[in-house]
C-alpha cells in the first residue's frame, strides 16, 4: 500500500447497532478501523453473524454507520443523502451477491443493461457494452434467456457482468460463490481476478470457501462486529 | 422503457386481468348511468321542445280547469296566440285475460269534483252521483261481459289496442262510447305511459291525454251543444300554442304567459321554456347523483389498484432492493411502477367504457320494456367518455404515488436478506 496516496476505503471507528435504543438492539459492527489500498484484491471470513455482510453494505454506501468515519479516497461519504450515495452506488459500486439476485422479468442482457439504464447510458452504446461483457462472461448465446432459464453458474456470471457494467471501482461481492460448485467457483474467482487485472478495480469478497480466500492479497477475520486478524497484504 | 412497466403485468396475468376487470367495472357504472341518464334527459327535453305547444295552463291539485271553453276561447284572443285547446287525461285500464286474449277495458273521467262543479243539466242526468272511481276490472262493476254501474261516458278501447299491449306505439286505438261500440273514433297511439300488463299484474294501467272535444264526441256529449245545455266543460289544463316567431322567442312566450296569468289568476301558468328549465335543473341533480355514485364505484376500483400495487411492491421487495443496492435512482423504479398503474387503469377505462357500452347495447335488447326504452334512448358522449377515462387514469396515479411510497421506503439491506 502505497502510503503517499489515500486509501481508497478507509473506515475509522465505525460501527453499526440495529434497533438502537429499543430493547434487542443489535450491535453489528462495534468500532472498525480499516484501509484499503486501490486494487486490492481483500477477503473477509468469519463465522456467521460476525457482521461481514453489514460491513460489505457500508463499504458499498448500501447502509449507513451509526457512528464513525468512512472516506472513498479520503472523501468523507459515509453519511451523505440518500439521493448522493445512490449516486455513488451507481457509478462507483460493482455489487454481487450470494444468492444472485438477477432481475426475474429481465433477460440476461436485459440484466446487465439496468444499471446502464439508470447512469443513461444511450441505447446503441448500452447494447454493445452489455454484449462485450456478456461475452467476456462466456454467455453470448445466452443474452436472451431469462434467469430462470440459466444455470446457476450461469445466473452468477450474468450477475458479475452486470456488476462490471458502469466500469465500478469497487467491487464487492458477498458468498459469490456459496451455492456453486467447484468449477463453477472456479470460473467465477478466473473472472474477478481477470476484470481486476483488466480495470485495477479494489475488489473485496465476503467469502467461506478457503479456495476463495487463497486467490486474495489480504485476508481479513471478524468476530463479533470486529476485525480480530488482518494479514495487511502479506 | 416499455418492458419495465409491462413484464411484470406478463408475469402475473391473472392479478392484471382480474385489476383490470375491476377498474372496468368501476368505469362501465358511470357509463351506463351517464349515457341512459343523458339520453333519457335529452330525450324528454325535446318531446318538450316539440310538444306543439309552448304554455300550459293548469289547476293545482284534484281541482280542474273550470270553464274550460269560454276560457280558452278569451286566451285565444290574446296577441300571438293562435290556438287554446281544453285537454283532459284520463286513465285507462286494461284486463289482459288469461292466454293473452285482450279484453275490453274501461276508461273512466278522472276529476269528479271537477264535474259535480260544472255538472250542467244533461250531464247531471248522464253521469251517476256519486262516480264511481273503483277498478272497472273489479267483479262487482264486471257482469256478464258489460261493465255495470259505470258512469255512461265511459268509452272502451277496443281489442285492436290491447293486442298489442305492452307498447301500442305505433298501432291505433279506437275508442268508442259505450253505448254505441261500433261509432269508434281511430286514435293514433303515439306513445304510452303507465303499467303495461304482465304474468303477475294482467291489468294495465295507462294514462291518455286526449283533447277534451275529443271526448265529448266520444261519450256523445258534443251534441250536448246542439241542445242547447252546456257541454262537458272542465279540463285539467288549456294548452296554449304560439305563433311561429313568438314560439321561438323566450321573451315573448313569456310575455303571452303573463298576460295569459292576467286573465287566468287563479291558475297556474307555465312556460314550456321553465319547464324545460325545470327538467335542466332536475337533470344536474340526477347528474350529480349519478356522478357521485359513480365516484363511489371508482373509488372502490382505485383502492384496488393501490392494493394490488402495494402488493405487487412488496412481492418485489427484492427485486426493488437490488435495483436500489446497484444505484437506480429511486424515481426510475417509481415511474415503473407510475406505468405499471397507468397501463392497468388505462386498460381498465378502455375495457370499461366498452363493457358500459355493451351494457347499455344488452339492455336494449334484453331489458324489461321499460328498461329497453330508456336504453334505446342512450347517447354516449365521446367527450364525457373520454373525460371519464382521463379522470381514471388521473386518479391512478394516486394510487401508483401510494405504491412509490412505499417501495421509496423500502430498506435496501433489509430487502435483500
Ligand atoms: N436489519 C437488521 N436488524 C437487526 N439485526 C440485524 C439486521 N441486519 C443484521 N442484523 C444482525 O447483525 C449481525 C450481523 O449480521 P450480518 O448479516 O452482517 O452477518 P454475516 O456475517 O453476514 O452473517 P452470514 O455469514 O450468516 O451472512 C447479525 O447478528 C444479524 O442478526
Ligand atoms: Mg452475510
Amino acid at each position: 500500500m502505497n502510503p503517499a496516496k489515500a486509501p481508497r476505503i478507509e473506515l475509522r471507528g465505525v460501527a453499526k447497532t440495529f434497533g438502537g435504543g429499543r430493547p434487542g438492539e443489535v450491535r453489528a459492527l462495534g468500532g472498525i478501523d480499516l484501509a484499503i489500498a486501490p486494487g486490492e484484491f481483500v477477503s473477509v471470513e468469519g463465522p456467521s453473524g460476525c457482521g461481514k455482510t453489514t460491513l460489505l453494505n457500508l463499504l458499498g454506501l448500501i447502509d449507513v454507520p451509526t457512528r464513525g468515519e468512512l472516506t472513498w479516497d479520503g472523501r468523507p461519504i459515509g453519511n451523505r443523502s440518500e439521493r448522493e450515495r445512490t449516486r455513488l452506488r451507481l457509478s462507483g459500486v460493482g455489487f454481487i451477491f450470494q444468492r444472485f439476485y438477477l432481475l426475474s422479468t429481465l433477460t440476461a442482457r436485459e440484466n446487465v443493461e439496468l444499471p446502464m439504464r439508470a447512469a443513461r447510458v444511450p441505447s446503441a452504446d448500452r447494447r454493445a457494452r452489455a454484449d462485450a461483457l456478456l461475452a467476456s462472461v462466456g454467455l453470448t448465446p445466452r443474452a436472451e434467456a431469462y434467469p430462470h432459464q440459466l444455470s446457476g453458474g450461469e445466473e452468477q456470471r450474468v450477475a458479475v457482468a452486470r456488476a462490471l457494467a458502469n466500469r465500478p471501482g469497487i467491487l464487492l461481492a458477498d458468498e459469490p460463490t456459496g451455492e456453486l460448485d467447484s468449477a463453477n467457483t472456479e470460473a467465477i474467482l478466473d473472472l474477478l481476478v481477470r476484470v481486476r487485472g483488466e480495470t485495477g478495480a479494489t475488489l473485496l469478497v465476503v467469502t467461506h470457501n478457503p479456495k476463495v480466500a487463497q486467490r486474495a492479497d489480504r485476508h481479513l477475520q471478524m468476530r463479533d462486529g470486529r476485525v480480530v486478524a488482518d494479514d495487511g497484504g502479506r | 422503457m416499455r418492458w419495465r412497466a409491462r413484464a411484470p403485468l406478463r408475469h402475473h396475468r391473472l392479478q392484471t386481468i382480474l385489476t383490470v376487470a375491476a377498474i372496468a367495472t368501476a368505469v362501465s357504472l358511470p357509463v351506463v348511468l351517464l349515457s341512459v341518464g343523458g339520453g333519457v334527459f335529452q330525450h324528454e327535453l325535446a318531446q318538450l321542445q316539440n310538444a306543439g305547444y309552448e304554455i300550459v295552463v293548469s289547476a293545482s291539485g284534484v281541482h280542474a280547469v273550470d270553464q274550460s271553453h269560454s276560457l280558452a276561447a278569451s286566451i285565444d284572443r290574446v296577441g300571438s296566440v293562435t290556438a287554446a285547446s281544453p285537454v283532459l287525461s284520463f286513465a285507462l285500464d286494461a284486463f289482459v285475460g288469461p292466454g293473452g286474449g285482450a279484453q275490453p277495458v274501461l276508461v273512466e273521467g278522472v276529476i269528479p269534483q271537477a264535474f259535480e262543479a260544472t255538472e250542467g243539466p244533461t250531464e247531471r242526468s248522464v253521469l251517476p252521483s256519486p262516480l264511481p272511481l273503483g277498478d272497472p276490472t273489479d267483479l262487482v262493476h264486471y257482469r256478464g261481459g258489460s261493465y255495470r254501474g259505470v258512469a255512461s261516458w265511459d268509452v272502451m278501447v277496443s281489442t285492436p289496442f290491447m293486442q298489442s299491449s305492452g307498447s301500442g306505439t305505433g298501432t291505433s286505438l279506437i275508442l268508442s262510447p259505450d253505448s254505441n261500440r261500433s261509432g269508434g273514433v281511430a286514435f293514433n297511439v303515439t306513445g304510452v305511459f303507465g303499467v303495461p300488463p304482465t304474468t303477475l299484474g294482467p291489468t294495465a294501467a295507462y294514462a291518455m291525454v286526449v283533447p277534451l272535444s275529443d271526448l265529448q264526441v266520444l261519450a256523445g256529449l258534443g251534441a250536448a251543444r246542439t241542445s242547447g245545455d252546456p257541454p262537458l266543460d272542465a279540463a285539467d289544463t288549456i294548452e296554449v300554442a304560439l305563433d311561429g316567431a313568438a314560439a321561438a322567442d323566450p321573451s315573448q312566450i313569456d310575455r303571452a304567459a303573463s298576460e295569459i296569468q292576467g286573465l287566468v289568476p287563479f291558475y297556474g301558468v307555465t312556460s314550456l321554456t321553465q319547464e324545460a328549465q325545470h327538467l335542466q335543473e332536475a337533470n344536474s341533480v340526477l347528474t350529480g347523483f349519478y356522478l357521485a355514485l359513480s365516484s363511489v364505484a371508482l373509488a372502490v376500483g382505485l383502492i384496488f389498484l393501490a392494493l394490488v400495487l402495494v402488493r405487487r411492491v412488496e412481492s418485489e421487495r427484492k427485486s426493488i432492493g437490488i435495483q436500489r443496492a446497484m444505484g437506480v435512482p429511486g424515481r426510475f423504479i417509481a415511474s415503473g411502477i407510475v406505468r405499471t398503474g397507468l397501463l392497468l387503469s388505462g386498460g381498465g377505462a378502455v375495457v370499461g367504457v366498452g363493457a358500459g357500452i355493451i351494457l347499455v347495447r344488452l339492455l336494449q335488447v334484453y331489458g324489461s320494456p321499460e328498461v329497453q326504452a330508456a336504453a334505446n334512448l342512450a347517447v354516449f358522449d365521446p367527450r364525457t367518455l373520454i373525460l371519464l377515462g382521463a379522470g381514471v387514469v388521473g386518479l391512478s396515479s394516486l394510487a401508483s404515488a401510494l405504491a412509490s411510497r412505499t417501495a421509496l421506503r423500502l430498506s435496501i439491506p433489509e430487502a435483500l436478506r
